[in-house]
This record gives C-alpha cells, structure tokens and sequence, in this order.
C-alpha cells in the first residue's frame, strides 16, 4: 500500500558547494540518497516535496554545513494480502521468482493452480497450462502477497497465483 | 510431526490429563497435557529454619507447534523418565520451502522463537537448491523430489548433467588493456589471434574495478563443442567468477541461452569462496552429474571430474578468479606450450620459459592449501580474497604483462635476425610478418574432452539399458514367459548406474598397471602421493612410487640428467619419458606411445657401473628425496623383496636363518598339541598340502607367535615340518577349519583324545621308537598313539576305520606338500 510519509533527513553539504545553487543541490542529494531506499520496512518510491529545509549550520570540525531537512516521500508497504502485479524474473522446479518493482516475490509451486505444470524442456522453461497461459521469464503477472519478511536491506514476500482473478495477465 | 519431549523437562514426569483428545486442533503455545514432576526444595518450617523439602508440581506442556493432533503415544497416568514421543501432530503446512525466513507455501515467519522453540522451523529447509538465488531454500524431501523429476526428465531424453567451469576450461579471460589495443592494431603480430576475442565491461564489479574491460578468448572449438554436448548432456555453469561476470560469459557463449538456460551459479551463491561443492547445485545425489573443470583440487578430486587441461592463451595471465581458490599448484601446464614453442622457435621458448618459472614461484604446499581451502567464509578471507583479486586486476591493468613479454619477445627478435637466418627461413624472408606473436591458439582439448564426454554418457547409457533390459526381461520373462523392452518410457530410478563408479573404472583402466616414479618434477618437500598430478595420476590407475625397483614401469622426468633417471637405465624395463607423456596421456584418456616422449638420456648417465665413490654421489641426492616420505611403501599392496629382507633385519633375522624350534621343543610342543586338537589333527592333514601357501611374511609373525608359548599356536607349529615348512599361515586356517569343522568326527575324537591327555607327554615318543623317521609327520604319528593306546574302545571303532582310511591317503599328501618346497 502507497502512503505520503513525512520524514526527516539531515544532508550536510562541503564547503565547495556553498553557493546560489545549494537549495538545488541539496534536493539532488536528498533525491539520490532517499529515493529507492528500502528501510527494511517499507520502499521510498519518491520525494514529492520539502516542507522545511531548515537552516544550515556549519559543523566546526570540517567545515560542512548540515541541513535539517522535512520532506514528504511517497513509500510502498507491502502487506500481507494485498494484490500487486510483478514481472517474472526466472522459474524453477520449485516455484516462480518475481519482482513486483522493488520487492521480490516468490511464488512456490504449491501457490500456483495445479493445472499450470512445470515444462523444463522448452526454451527459456516454462510454467503452463498448455492452453493461454504461459508464466515464463519476463511475464507479467497478478498475485497477492501471503506473507512478508523485512530483512535488513530488503524485504522478501511470498505470493500465490491460485486464486481467481490472478496469474498471467 | 511426531512431537518428541525435550530434554529440558524434569524427568521422571507422570502424565495426569490429556487436554486435547485425537481429532481436536492444537495451536501454538497452547497446552495439550498436564503432567507432575517432582523435586528438592527449600522451605522455612516456620521456626526460621531452612529445610529440604521433596514437592510434587503440576505443570502444563505445551505444544510447540501448530495443527490437528491425531495421535496420542501417552496416556494419562504414564510416568516418563526418558525423552520420548509424545504426540503426532498433523500439520497443515511442513515448510518444506522456504523463502528469505518465510514458509513460501503458508507465508509463516520461520524465524519467529519463543521460550517454547525447541528447533527452529528454518532448519526444516537447509538445502540451496536454486542456482541463481541463495534466498530460496527447501527441505530434504522437497529437494529429493525436484531431483528425482530432473532425473527422470534426463533420463527420458537419455542426457546427463554436465556441471561445466569457465575460467581456463572453456574460455581464458584478462583485463590487460594491451589486448585492446592489439584487437585494434592491424599491424600487430597478434592480431590474427586476438580476432575471435570478445570483450565487456563490468560498471561496477567489486571496489576498485570500476568499468574494467574484460577480454575473453573462447578456447578453439567451442561453440560446436557446446552445442554437440547439450546433445547428450545437460549444462551447467559453475564459476568462482561474479555472479555478472558469469552472465556475461554466458551471454557470450550462449546469447540465446538455449544451452544453460538460467543454470548459473557464480561465487555470489556458492556459499564457499575456496572450493566447488556438487552438493550445491545436486543436493541429493550425484550419480548423473559429470564435472569439467581445469582444477581438481577445488572439487576435491571428486570421482566426477573429468580434469581439462587449463587454457592458458594470454600467456603467463592465469585465471582471473583464481584468487577465490586455493593456490594452484602448477605442473607443466607451460610446458605444452614450451613443446610446440620448441618445434617453431626457440624465442618463444624462452619467454615461456620464464612464464613458467613465474608460476612455479606461486607453488604452494599441500598443507597450505588444505589451509586455504579449510579456511570457509570468514569474512577476513573474504576480504584478503577480494583484495587479492583487485590486486591482481589492477597489476594486469597496469603492468600489462602481455605487453612487457611482447615486448621481451621483439628485443630478442632483433638479434636473432642477424645472427641466424638459418632459424627459420620463412620468417626471413619477410621481415614486416617477422614478429613473432606471443599469443598462439593451438588448443586442441575441447575436441578430444567432446569425444571423452560422449564415451563416459555411452557408457553410463549402456550400463543403464543393461540393467534395465535386464530387469524388466526378468520380471517380465517370471510374469509371462516373454521380453518386452520399451525404450525411455517407464524410466526406473532404481536402476540408474553411478556415474561415480563408472567413470572411475573408465578411467582406471587407461594407465592401469603403470607405476611411475617422478624425477624433478615435483619439488622437494611436496607429499608425493598428494600433489595434483599424483592424485591426476592415480585416478587413471597409476602407482606412485617414491623409488626405483623392478615393478616401476615408467620414469616420469621433469629434467634430465637427475639421479634418479642414472639410477633407471639400469633397469631395461624401465621407461624414461618426460612430463608431458603423463600429461597428455592423462588429457588423452590414453596409454599413450612412450616412443615420442622418451628422454633423450645422457651418454655419460646410461648404464653407469657403479663403483663405490659415483654410488654415494648417485645415492646422497636421490635418497634424500625419497627418504622424506617414509609411509610410501604402503603404496605397494604385496611387498617385494625389499622390504621383506628389510622385515627380517628388525625381527633379528636374515632370510636364512634357521626358524622353528630344536627337537626337544618340537617334542613337547608335539605332545600339547595332542592334548589340544586330539585326534582332529588327523583330518585337518590332508588340507596341509593345500593350505601350504607362500607368503614368506608370515615367517615372522609366526615366530613371535610361537615364542608366547601359547597352546594354540604351537599346535600349528607342531603339525607341521618346522624347518622345511615354515609357512604360518597355515595356522590361522587350520585353526580356523577345525572350528569350523561340524562333523561327527570331531566330537568322537575329542572324547578319544581327553583319553589321550593322560598320556605323558615323554611317553609318547620312547613308546614309538619307530616313528623317528616319521617325526616330520605327527598328524600320523598321532593317529597311530589313537592306534596303540586305545585298541579296545569299542566306541571309537567305526571313527578309528574312517580316520585310517584317511590315513592311508595321507603320506602321499604329505610328500607333495613336501615337494612343493
């Protein structure tokens, strides 16, 4: 589920860089280092806004300023039970590895209807029912998410496709 | 799940109710029986005293797992003083597979512990079985399962697996800029050579590589090779290279990816950093899996590597990755090299030369590499690994050390023109071609691997069609009198031949029978019997051996002139041949013809006479090397002369010396013997002839037997002719028939001969004075004090006329056994 989080982040800025254009550096900085993020928790897909840059104050040690920053950043949460759809990245006997944008989602084999089978002999393998549906690398995909696992960089879920309305889209 | 009580309770416990009958569902942490333990204690008796109380405690257990419970193994008043099971719990999800710490089946976190954890549930699910994700686990059951569909799936379309490596097997890889520049440079003398190279470049591989060019040369053939073996075999990439450095080569070698699908596995999931682990990619068993690789040590010489030659074609580069493996002991493999360089120019030998007196600097011990390999992933290896790695790219970056050596190779192309035209007459005569190029590409191996790949996948077909043919004519033939064979469609896991028994023996036979000795080839300190090549050696049926005797068949010399190869002209049988005989035998799954290997030996070495002062400088060198390994002898499975003599010295004997006992003590010794085995004695005598086996190490181990004085073994030594039979073996055997023995017979003449034990012994032999000549023969002699001394025991008649009987064919035995000596 998507949520606009407000948060804070401290960015400190070298000497060099002291200038008419810090403002634009700092949102640069602030977009290269939180956009993408996993906290373990959640994905930050985006900073929308600033709400306060705050004033910058020069840390006596080095000569870097550091900025106090409050941004709104849209992040994803994955939860349990929510439908989202993913590209297959590769099967195997045991199951299908997806990527539901930053999340990777496995799906084993219980988790797939049992009329989709394992057909190892083509090329790229292949899950499918031998009629419309065929789950292979690069196909996108409809699941819902039975469980998830924040790690400490990343976050592991678990989906299935054995329900109505998901699978091969 | 069958729910075991833990060893933490206080046993003896004694059940008082069961809380959830058979049927009920059980969750998690909620208590299924009350049970009372008891226990020691301390309690004020109100006076302010302390006291030691026994107590009994109800207390609840409580199930550490979740599912309907369906059956009890308890019932209520069981007292338990063991751990044993209580519980079958039936669950709804087993968590077979698992995926980052979740069950990827019921979506459970396999991580979670509580007080009440006894195993954790992420341990129901060890095994790796996917190549490319090290995240996804799955239990036993589940990983032999998806095994056991691959295997059918290969047997099906009759193929096996072929787990194949990529640095110096089938492609050689640098980072030398210099092959950059070449590819570009037309007039450059490797230009013809660099034509087929590929290159990529790695944004950001590791620290401090940072779009790092990489230039991989595909050892000649392969694309056919590849191709032609997909055929018959299923391929797998396993790589000590990065996990994008592996996808790369494999977007090379195979960009449609027809023939490696997604069966990648690089270092990011090996799990181990210093060695290949089959284990990894086939958990459950190996008996279809065929390895290449062009470095035994990593696979632990396991009995399904098929050893390449490496593909060295940027010369003195190495492999790449080598970093993340054990140091490599380097034999020869520049030597084939120097071979071809021989015939061409004597230039290029040289510069070889000294690329191979580099390599041999990174020679390392065995046990250093045992080190290395034993040293598992701490993250301190890991990181001296990496930096070793980095190292080495950024040498090969900077230094350029093919171009140093191209280098070397013009300066001393530019005398050589001058000096001697008559080198090569070609190469004069166009002085723009007349550089030489440093890389060749002469590499014949992936022609001669695709034919050994074939033989070893015939092979294993044709073992499996055997017993499968043989099986189902067998059953079929017992069911209904007739055969029916129907190809590939009812594969039977069962009968599945082992790839680790068959290629082994496919191997075995190539150089079996040949046992060689290595002459300045390994270098001194190395554990002979554990060096690559010996170990290379050995699974091809060849014997090591430390010293030259008659049984060695093959000198194999690293240089002339040694000790050790004076020391072999000696012997006519033995051939003298150099390094490169072994290896491309090896390589060729071939005996190969010595004729074209034979060292050219010195005049002065062949057939030296030793006199005293050219035997202790002959000896003082070689000696010393071969002294160091002092268990090698083991080597020989029977031992030969040499080391009998050297037998008799310890024991205070030579070959000649008398062994046995005087008269007297055979006498009385005699006379034991009487008394222990009675009249048995007579039966076990006509075995004597045959049991008189030659093993003349048995001279001393009977001897010290004999000296215990213990009954048993000199019975042994009295049946028979001490000094001109002194063959012990017979004793344990005859001891051991006479056990063994279950005939009436013998419980007969047992009771005749406690009659006997009342004889005194120095009765025995004034009363037969006639039987001095027959001293040799006490079975007989015995057989007549049976004759004498009990003549009206009616009772043993009958076994009296059967053991004469016997006694008649006897002498005869005797003198044939006596003749055999």
């Amino acid at each position: 589920m998507f949520f606009l989080k407000e948060e804070t982040k401290t960015i400190s800025v070298h000497p060099s860089n002291f200038g008419p254009e810090m403002r634009n550096l700092i949102v640069g900085q602030l977009n290269a280092e939180e956009e993408g993020r996993c906290t373990g928790d959640h994905f930050v897909i985006s900073v929308m806004d600033m709400v306060d840059v705050g004033e910058g104050r020069v840390i006596p040690s080095n000569g870097n300023a550091e900025y106090t920053i409050k941004y709104r950043a849209i992040i994803w949460k994955p939860f349990r039970g929510e439908t989202v759809d993913a590209i297959v990245t590769s099967v195997k006997a045991t199951g299908i590895f997806t990527m539901a944008g930053p999340l990777s989602v496995f799906i084993a084999r219980k988790n797939i209807p049992s009329d989709i089978k394992w057909e190892p002999n083509t090329v790229p393998p292949q899950y499918t029912d031998h009629a419309d549906q065929v789950i292979e690398r690069g196909t996108s995909l409809r699941l819902k998410i039975l469980g998830v696992k924040p790690d400490v960089m990343a976050i592991n879920a678990i989906g299935t496709i054995k329900e109505d309305f998901l699978g091969p889209l | 799940m069958l729910l075991r009580l833990p060893r933490s309770l206080h046993y003896p416990i004694t059940v008082t109710s069961l809380l959830k009958r058979e049927g009920d569902q059980v969750e998690r942490d909620e208590p299924i029986f009350w049970y009372i333990y008891e226990t020691t204690v301390e309690e004020g008796d109100g006076l302010g005293n302390k006291v030691q109380v026994k107590r009994k405690f109800p207390t609840r257990f409580e199930s550490p797992t979740d599912g309907e419970l369906s059956e009890w193994k308890i019932s209520k008043g069981d007292v338990i003083t063991e751990p044993i099971d209580v519980v079958e719990i039936e669950e709804p999800c087993a968590h077979e597979v698992q995926f980052g710490g979740l069950c990827a089946e019921c979506g459970k976190d396999m991580t979670e512990a509580t007080y009440n954890t006894e195993i954790m549930d992420s341990t129901r699910a060890p095994i790796q079985m996917s190549h490319d994700n090290t995240t996804l686990t799955v239990s036993e059951k589940e990983a032999a399962r998806v095994e056991e569909d691959a295997k059918r799936r290969l047997l099906a379309s009759r193929r096996l697996s072929l787990v194949v490596d990529l640095d110096q097997t089938i492609i050689h890889a640098t980072v030398d800029p210099t092959v950059g520049e070449w590819k570009e440079d037309k007039d450059n003398p490797n230009y013809e050579a660099l034509r087929g190279v590929r290159q990529f470049q790695l944004i950001d591989d590791g620290p401090g590589m940072h779009g790092c060019w990489y230039y991989i040369k595909l050892r000649p053939g392969l694309e056919e090779f590849l191709e032609k073996v997909a055929v018959s075999y299923e391929l797998h990439i396993y790589t000590m290279g990065t996990r994008a450095y592996a996808q790369n080569i494999a977007d090379i070698i195979d960009p449609s990816r027809k023939l490696f699908g997604d069966r990648i596995l690089s270092r990011d999931e090996s799990g181990s950093l210093t060695a290949k682990n089959l284990q990894r990619l086939f958990p459950v068993d190996t008996k279809m899996v065929v390895i290449i690789d062009d470095r035994g040590d990593v696979w632990r010489w396991s009995p399904n590597l098929i050893k390449v030659s490496p593909y060295d074609f940027f010369v003195g580069i190495g492999d790449i990755n080598s970093s993340f493996l054990p140091k490599k002991q380097d034999i020869g493999a520049t030597n084939k090299l120097i071979k071809e360089a021989k015939e061409k120019e004597a230039k290029e030998h040289h510069s070889n030369g000294k690329a191979a007196k580099q390599e041999s600097e990174s020679e390392v011990s065995a046990l250093q590499q045992l080190v290395t390999m034993g040293g598992g992933d701490n993250p301190g290896l890991l990181h001296e690994q990496t930096n070793e790695q980095e190292e080495t790219i950024l040498h090969q970056v900077e230094d350029r050390p093919l171009l140093q050596k191209q280098k070397e190779l013009d300066a001393e192309d530019a005398p050589s023109v001058e000096s001697s035209e008559s080198a090569s007459a070609d190469e004069s005569q166009d002085s723009n071609k007349h550089r030489h190029h440093l890389l060749e590409d002469h590499d014949r191996e992936l022609f001669q691997l695709q034919d050994r790949l074939e033989r070893v996948h015939a092979q294993f077909f044709d073992e499996y069609d055997k017993k499968r043919s043989h099986a189902l004519g067998g059953r079929v033939a017992a069911l209904r009198g007739e055969r029916t064979f129907s190809k590939d469609k009812d594969v039977d896991l069962k009968l599945v031949p082992d790839i680790k028994d068959i290629m082994p023996l496919f191997k075995q036979g190539v150089l079996g029978g040949v046992v060689v000795v290595f002459s300045g080839v390994l270098p001194l300190g190395t554990d002979l019997q554990n060096a690559d090549i010996s170990l290379w050696a050995k699974s091809f049926g060849v014997v090591i051996a430390s010293k030259i005797n008659a049984r060695t068949t093959h000198l194999v010399a690293g240089r002339n002139r040694t000790a050790k190869v004076r020391e072999a002209t000696r012997y006519p049988n033995i051939k003298i041949v150099t390094t490169q005989w072994l290896l491309d035998s090896l390589v060729n799954w071939q005996h190969l013809d010595e004729d074209p290997y034979l060292l050219p030996v010195h005049p002065d070495d062949r057939g030296e006479p030793l006199s005293p002062a050219s035997r202790e400088r002959i000896d003082s060198p070689w000696v010393s090397s071969s002294e160091e390994l002092p268990g090698t002898s083991v080597w020989y499975e029977d031992l030969d002369d040499e080391s009998d003599s050297e037998m008799f010295k310890s024991t205070g004997l030579n070959e000649s010396s008398h062994i046995g006992y005087d008269e007297n003590e055979q006498a009385a010794v005699h006379d034991e013997l009487k008394e222990f085995l009675g009249s048995d004695d007579e039966s076990e005598s006509d075995n004597e002839a045959l049991t008189e086996d030659k093993s003349t190490t048995n001279k001393k181990r009977k001897r010290g037997k004999g000296a215990d004085g213990e009954a048993v073994d000199e019975s042994a030594e009295d049946d028979g002719d001490d000094e001109s039979d002194p063959h012990g073996s017979r004793l344990s055997q005859r001891i051991k028939r006479s056990y063994e023995r279950s005939t009436g017979l013998r419980e007969v003449a047992t009771a005749s001969s406690s009659e006997m034990g009342e004889t005194h012994p120095e009765h025995v032999r004034p009363s037969e004075p006639d039987e001095e000549p027959d001293a040799e023969n006490p079975g007989t002699s015995h057989i007549r004090d049976v004759e004498h001394e009990s003549p009206g025991d009616d009772d043993d008649d009958e076994l009296e006329r059967e053991m004469l009987a016997a006694f008649d064919d006897e002498p005869d035995d005797n003198a044939e056994g006596e003749d055999d000596n």
